[in-house]
């Protein structure tokens, strides 16, 4: 008997190796960078997940690049550019030195394959809008490209900052067809495909040639061999991988733990001020109750917004207290000043004064109709923590805010019906034009206008926002909408994602970017000490 | 004997045929349309329309489930709607690491729980037994998710000893090895509480049987009567236990594999079911189900085989 106890307890103890030798370092010279999900695909014209857009932006470039403070355009495969005076024709001079992964030259015909792929119906991308109102994009030699507009569009080199308008190689694509970015990929980033594992890992490899990287760097070209995007969805696993060594950086990060993280001496942890991702509520404006200017005027006084971001992501977030971030292009500080301030004695005069008056169980009523609405988004613990802060300030006034939250696989079929009568969502923009023209724009709805909002001087405003050819126009033009949204209390604005990059101690040079919410962007300062 | 096992197999087809409907008909019950995950957030209603259609989901379900089935049987069990990877090539790359992990996870907790089983049933009523027991109750009770949480604090955090995250190689390398043995912990951890109680449960009722009296009576040591009479005529009900608790330890592996970022076919699971990949989420079903069946009829083969009276009949 004691013999067969003798040989369990053997076999348990062969499991537990010595401490010493299993110290689990990734290994040098290749960066483990930990996340949460996957990408359905890493195709630039096809993918919109930030999951896929922070890979792309490595493995590929775009004409333009943007520096750290998310206004400043830098160049990128162009060299330089002019605008035609009338707004409607881009010229790009493109570096005549850059090579394909697979050691190709690029040269304009790949730009052109690239931008027109984009908009082609064919590829079905569904923010071919980014684009602009394209008449013809051309190449006049091997290293000049035109890009003419029907319209001009203001935003055009923002946009073409974003990973959507990467440029790939033709052959590749039409080699690999529906495939590309599944089973492989060529571009001209610092970094190659090397292989995919859906769900697990992904491994980029360096691009030997590379050095044509972004002046928003100090090395223009990698300083790491290997980069391996490995999925761990579990956060509490993946930070722990993190402080163990067994992954060397994250932005995925639980707005609970970053404090934690920021007090752990073997974790360098970056954030970014200048980080446009925002959490809102926005009210179907065409529905009952919420239709009322007044309830929504009254939501936006009767939440506590500080104390319901403090107690949600202890600190990872700002409260929102204005439609934009302060820092983004085209923000207007005069809407911000619209805002209505948080104040539950005037929000109940206010509903008062306007005939909503309690009824029997506190919620009130007018004309028959109770202060009642519901609200979708998408099942999260902030998103339950959130929705039922507001629920319980709400109350307090006598407005009752009936919680629907989904599941993700679920949620954007929801959001994209008529059913609801408010809804929360968070998403990322890169200007004050960027997200009204999606959001607000008349002719987005019902998705991704998802409030029905459509006003006509909107509308014109946000062409104009979008076609003038004067800055000053266009930065007029994009204040005047938000302060219409303001005024007209369209969204319950609630908090501002804070950008932060943990970093483990062998990693130097990690600064958080975020743009398009990609922490890393090239990561070309990135390097490992051992 | 191989006749048994023909009408075991025959019996797995209206089986697996109930899994692949209610499988398909849960996937319809999921008030997801994957024509709006492929599409993203902000595409338009003609452009998800279009992929419906592309995706064959404007059919009625029983055209989409005969589809399903015709393909089943020419061995296509169709591509990702994700990621357009063949479900087929993803789900071979997945079913290595989760026999892996079984394997591990078996290999260490079924000798324990049987040994630890034996020892409290020999002992019973001494402080061992109630050890055991209490041991018993608490492995029982402790949550996968748990288990697996509080060695990756421990082991993997603190003492750093051993990854967490992640399939190092193959079993027989030593980063294998290391790599497999938290998630091999934790799976084979839940799984030692039911072998224990059901061995001591059934020695307990061998020891008190006459042949077992008889064995005693002829001069045997103890050690021969314990191991060669007890122990292998109580092994019957704990072979049948630990076919079902494998069953089980599939469930267990769903979550353990999430936990551990470990690439068997239970994460694949999750991470289909969460991202709407219907095709990747059926094979899946398929994988898992398939599994539960073999093992039951692996089971049953070998309760015949360890009772010779099951042969007769």
């Amino acid at each position: 008997m004691k013999k067969t106890l003798g040989a369990a307890l053997l076999s348990l103890a062969a499991t537990v190796p010595v401490a010493d030798a299993l110290a689990q370092a990734a290994p040098r010279d290749t960066l483990v960078v930990l996340r949460e999900y996957d990408a359905d695909r890493y195709d630039p014209a096809r993918s919109t997940a930030r999951s896929a857009g922070e890979v792309i932006y490595m493995m590929s470039d775009t004409l333009v690049s943007l520096d750290f403070d998310q206004k400043t355009l830098k160049p990128g495969l162009a060299e330089s550019w002019t605008v035609s005076e009338d707004g409607k024709l881009y010229t790009f001079k493109l570096r005549r030195d850059v090579t394909f992964c697979d050691g190709k030259k690029m040269t304009a015909a790949d730009v052109v394959y690239s931008i027109n792929r984009w908009v082609a119906p064919e590829t079905r991308s569904p923010v071919k809008w980014r684009a602009g109102p394209i008449k013809e994009v051309r190449a006049t030699d091997d290293y000049t490209v035109e890009y003419e507009l029907t319209e001009p569009f203001g935003e055009l080199l923002y946009q073409l900052s974003l990973f959507f308008a990467s440029i790939v190689d033709k052959d590749t694509v039409e080699k690999l067809g529906a495939n590309f970015g599944v089973q492989g990929f060529n571009g001209t980033g610092p970094y190659c495909w090397q292989s995919w594992t859906p769900r697990q890992d992904l491994v980029l490899t360096k691009h030997p040639n590379y050095n044509w990287g972004p002046p928003v760097y100090q090395n223009r070209s990698p300083q790491i061999g290997k980069v391996i995007w490995r999925i761990i969805p579990e956060a509490n696993t993946r930070l722990a991988a993190l402080q163990t060594g067994q992954g060397d950086i994250t932005q995925y990060i639980p707005p609970f733990a970053v404090a934690q993280l920021q007090r752990v001496p073997t974790v360098k942890v970056s954030t970014q001020p200048n980080y446009f991702w925002d959490f809102f509520l926005g009210f179907k404006v065409d529905k009952p109750v919420v239709s009322d200017p007044v309830i929504r005027q009254a939501v936006n006084m009767a939440v506590n917004r500080d104390a319901l971001v403090k107690a949600v992501f202890f600190g990872a977030a700002d409260p929102a207290d204005a439609y934009v971030n302060p820092n983004t292009l085209g923000y207007d500080a005069e809407a911000a000043k619209l805002m209505p301030q948080f104040d539950l004695e005037a929000a109940k005069k206010l509903l008062d004064e306007a005939g909503w008056k309690p009824g029997a169980d506190g919620i009130r009523e007018k004309d028959g109709q109770r202060a009642s609405f519901n609200v979708y988004g998408i099942q999260s613990a902030e998103w339950r923590r959130m929705t039922e802060a507001m629920q319980a300030d709400l109350r307090r006034v006598g407005i009752d805010l009936r919680i629907q939250l989904w599941d993700a696989t679920v949620a954007w079929g929801k959001l994209a019906t008529q059913e609801f009568d408010s809804f929360v969502m968070s998403y990322p923009y890169i200007s004050a034009t960027d997200g009204f023209a999606l959001y607000f724009d008349g002719a987005n709805r019902p998705t991704p206008n998802r409030m029905n909002w459509n006003d006509e001087a909107t509308n014109k405003l946000l062409a104009t926002a979008k076609t003038a050819l004067s800055a000053e126009e266009r930065a007029k033009a994009i204040a005047e909408v938000q302060q219409i949204a303001t005024r007209n209390n369209v969204w319950f604005p609630i908090a501002r994602e804070k950008l932060y990059v943990a970093a483990a101690q062998r990693v130097e040079g990690a600064r958080a970017h975020g743009i398009y919410g990609a922490g890393l962007y090239k990561g070309l300062d990135l390097r490992l000490t051992r | 004997m191989l006749r048994h096992v023909f009408q075991r197999l025959l019996m797995t087809v209206p089986v697996m045929f109930g899994v692949l409907l209610i499988g398909f008909l849960l996937m319809q019950v999921v008030p997801t349309d994957p024509a709006i995950v492929r599409a993203g957030p902000t595409a338009s209603a003609e452009l998800v329309q279009e992929i419906r259609r592309e995706l064959g989901l404007d059919q009625p379900l029983y055209v989409q489930f005969g589809i399903y089935l015709w393909r089943l049987l020419q061995g296509d069990l169709g591509v990702s709607i994700i990621n357009n990877v063949a479900v087929t090539q993803e789900l071979g790359g997945t079913i290595g690491p989760t026999l892996e992990l079984m394997f591990a996870s078996l290999f260490w907790s079924i000798p324990i729980g049987i040994a630890l089983g034996t020892i409290a049933a020999y002992w019973r009523g001494s402080v061992l037994d109630r050890f055991v027991t209490a041991l018993s109750v608490a492995g029982g009770s402790v949550p996968v998710f748990f288990l697996g949480l509080m060695l990756i604090w421990v082991v993997g955090f603190q003492w750093q000893w051993l990854p967490f995250t992640g399939r190092g190689g193959p079993l027989w390398t030593v980063e294998g090895w290391q790599s497999i043995a938290l998630p091999a912990l934790t799976l084979g951890g839940v799984f030692i509480a039911p072998v224990a109680r059901m061995t001591r449960t059934a020695v307990l009722e061998v020891l008190g049987a006459e042949h077992v009296r008889t064995a005693r009576a002829k001069g045997l040591t103890e050690r021969a009567v314990v191991l060669h009479h007890a122990l292998r005529n109580a092994l019957i009900p704990v072979v049948t236990l630990i076919g079902l608790q494998i069953g089980f330890l599939l469930g267990g592996a769903v979550v353990t594999e999430t936990v551990f970022s470990w690439p068997g076919v239970g994460r694949l699971a999750v991470g289909a079911i969460l991202s709407s990949d219907f095709p990747m989420a059926q094979g899946t079903i398929i994988v898992l189900s398939l599994g539960f069946i073999l093992v039951n009829l692996v089971v049953d083969v070998l309760y015949v085989a360890l009772d010779p009276r099951m042969r007769g009949g």
